[in-house]
């Protein structure tokens, strides 16, 4: 069980980092934001496995404290905490040599979604009930 | 002879202008503004700096901050400084310092004039320093400002700091 919830995090590690790097993209080119010093392929990288793994630990410790509930637990938890981090764009002060700090949530929101959605595309290629 | 010379001498005088010391603001200048809460920079500094500090007389600051240049880092932060609520930049465009003397100091040079922000116009006295450097120099200011004396959003007081501390580095070159 471990294994396969372990390669399902690192699966939906690389197609959050693949869709936040593509939508970052997007976005600098639409609107000419640069958030680079923030937002740029390491950070992107490296968040994106870092939640990623953080999700398939939590969902893999729900399923066994929880055992048949810990799938509905685990599903209400993933949704509220990506809500919940809306918090951080919304308070976080960036440097002050960044223009435009008006933008940085609609880059940033966004994002914050990419790994649940992930998750939930992908598990059933991983783990079949 | 001498006649002709003292022709010369007052012809000549006629196209004598006192020459003013005229400055350009350089681009990279910082108008910081810092408090417990919030801490920021403005942006586009405009205006006309004549100074020579061996005449402090004919030396006059006449400048202005677009006041929608404000930047604090945070994007609801910098909407909400720039609404009716707090800086109304829609309606009061504009910060604009006006001197009316510069007198020198043991620590440097004092500007006094008015001050006008949210379309409140306030004498100010603005404790400043010049250190030429060649065909340049550098004005470096350090001052604080209370947001009440200007009303700021005087109905909420304790909201954000009323006091701030603001630091100002302007290079500049000769015109």
């Amino acid at each position: 069980m471990f294994r396969k919830v372990f390669f399902l995090g690192l699966t939906v590690g690389i197609t959050t980092a693949l869709a936040a790097y593509v939508y970052n993209r997007v976005y600098i080119f639409a609107l000419e934001a640069n958030f680079s010093k923030i937002v740029n392929t390491g950070s992107i990288i490296g968040v994106s496995f870092a939640v990623s793994m953080i999700i398939a630990v939590l969902y893999w410790f729900m399923k066994r404290w929880l055992k048949q509930k810990g799938e509905i637990v685990f599903n209400f938890t993933l949704v509220i905490l990506s809500f919940a981090a809306i918090y951080l764009p919304v308070s976080i002060s960036l440097p002050l040599d960044i223009s435009n700090p008006e933008l940085f949530m609609g880059l940033v929101v966004p994002m914050l979604f990419f790994p649940a959605l992930g998750w939930h595309t992908l598990k059933p290629l991983f783990i079949r009930e | 002879m001498y006649p002709i010379a003292a022709l010369v001498v007052i012809a000549g005088s006629a196209f004598t202008t006192v020459k003013f010391q005229d400055w350009k603001i350089g681009e990279d200048y910082s108008i910081k503004f810092t408090s417990e809460d919030p801490s920021g920079v403005f942006k586009g500094l405009k205006g006309t700096v004549v100074f020579d500090d061996k005449n402090l007389a004919a030396s006059k600051f006449d400048v202005t901050v677009d006041v929608a240049s404000i930047n604090t880092g945070n994007g609801m932060k910098n909407t909400h400084a720039k609404s009716a609520k707090w800086f109304d930049a829609e309606k009061y465009p504009t910060i604009k310092f006006t001197s009316s003397a510069i007198t020198a100091e043991a620590s440097g040079y004092v500007a006094k004039g008015t001050l006008e922000i949210h379309g409140v116009a306030k004498d100010f006295s603005m404790p400043f320093t010049f250190t030429q450097k060649d065909a340049g120099g550098v004005f470096n200011a350090s001052f604080d400002i209370n947001r009440m004396d200007f009303k700021i959003n005087t109905e909420e007081p304790a909201h954000g700091a009323a006091v701030v501390k603001v630091d100002i580095s302007v290079p500049v070159s000769k015109n």
